[in-house]
């Protein structure tokens, strides 16, 4: 098998994991989504997908690797707005908002699959159980970026460095990339600066203490978890933000 | 306007403690903190505190204090938009 097709089938298999990850798909439904012309693309860490102001004809499904959103300030300060995981749909919104009012980047060298707009609005208006899988996921997308506000308005760094370690840490779990106390988070110390919102020398003082209070370990890109229950009461996490919880049978 | 820097240990909380009170005329407009070992920057001043115009995200890193001086000069020139 040619490796386009191959790769385009996991892509697949990528996306209707993900859409069964909380709602049942019918046989037709998943048909549907299987049937989606994608463009399988391998990009290079740190590349833009698509950049604030661009009025995308396609959307980016990650099949593998993290990918960031982020906003661009003046004198080229950045925050980064929320990471992406494999199965996610990071510029969904731009099916019904034209113009990217954000940029896309891949955080680690990540395998996309491009699907045209035309595509997907033609599932969504045919298929209205998959359109509600998409609709529930921008509402969790809303929940992130609340629980995100709260931290960046209300939290210590010390606590928003724990926060994001114990989200990340919950997310790669449902998708099968973290064991049960470790997991790859391949992202610089300015990186997650930019994500909590404070400078790489308090980046690298946080994960110090975190570290000397035997709660988590950050290095060389993987997270160790020491003592769950000990960074989950420091940054309030409560998972239920990100819904996962399975359906109803 | 001239930059008078004292020197002060601060408690940061970490290794970072020689610090330098940072003064315009009488009144206090930032700290510095010199970066100890543990950072990749390590040897280069970093504002660890600014008041006023001085107050910036993120907080910048200077090669050295002279720099460091400059900026805040520079800095409480600077109209606030």
């Amino acid at each position: 098998m040619p490796r386009t097709i191959e790769s385009s089938i996991a892509a697949h298999e990528r996306l209707v994991t993900k859409l069964e990850s909380d709602s049942r798909l019918s046989d037709e439904d998943r048909e549907a989504v299987r049937q989606l012309p994608f463009t399988v693309k391998d990009l290079p860490r740190g590349v833009d997908i698509v950049r604030d102001g661009d009025r995308p004809a396609e959307c980016c499904l990650v099949v593998s690797g993290l990918v960031c959103r982020y906003k661009l300030l003046l004198g080229g300060k950045r925050q980064i707005l929320s990471f992406h995981l494999a199965g996610e749909i990071p510029d969904l919104q731009s099916l019904f908002l034209k113009r990217m009012d954000h940029s896309l980047a891949a955080i680690t060298p990540v395998r996309a699959a491009f699907i045209p707009h035309a595509a997907l609005r033609a599932l969504v208006g045919s298929r209205p159980s998959v359109a509600a899988i998409l609709w529930r996921e921008t509402l969790i997308d809303a929940a992130i970026f609340r629980e995100w506000i709260v931290g960046l308005g209300r939290r210590t760094a010390m606590q928003r460095v724990a926060h994001l370690l114990c989200e990340l840490a919950v997310r790669f779990r449902a998708v099968g990339l973290a064991g049960d106390h470790h997991y790859t988070l391949p992202v610089t110390q300015s990186e997650l600066g930019d994500a909590v919102g404070i400078s790489n020398i308090h980046v690298s003082r946080v994960l110090r203490d975190l570290r000397d209070a035997g709660l988590v370990l950050v290095s060389g890109g993987t997270v160790t978890t020491l003592n769950w229950d000990g960074l989950v009461e420091l940054s309030e996490f409560d998972p239920d933000y990100l819904h996962l919880t399975r359906p109803e049978p | 306007m001239t930059i008078e820097l004292k020197p002060v240990k601060i408690d940061t909380g970490s290794p970072d403690e020689e610090g330098r009170l940072a003064f315009a005329g009488d009144r206090l407009v930032a700290v510095l903190v010199l970066l100890s070992d543990e950072h990749a920057e390590a040897g280069k001043w970093f504002l660890e505190a600014g008041f006023g115009k001085l107050n910036v995200r993120p907080e910048p890193v200077f090669r050295d204090l002279a720099e460091a001086s400059r900026w805040i000069e520079a800095q409480l020139k600077r109209a606030l938009f």
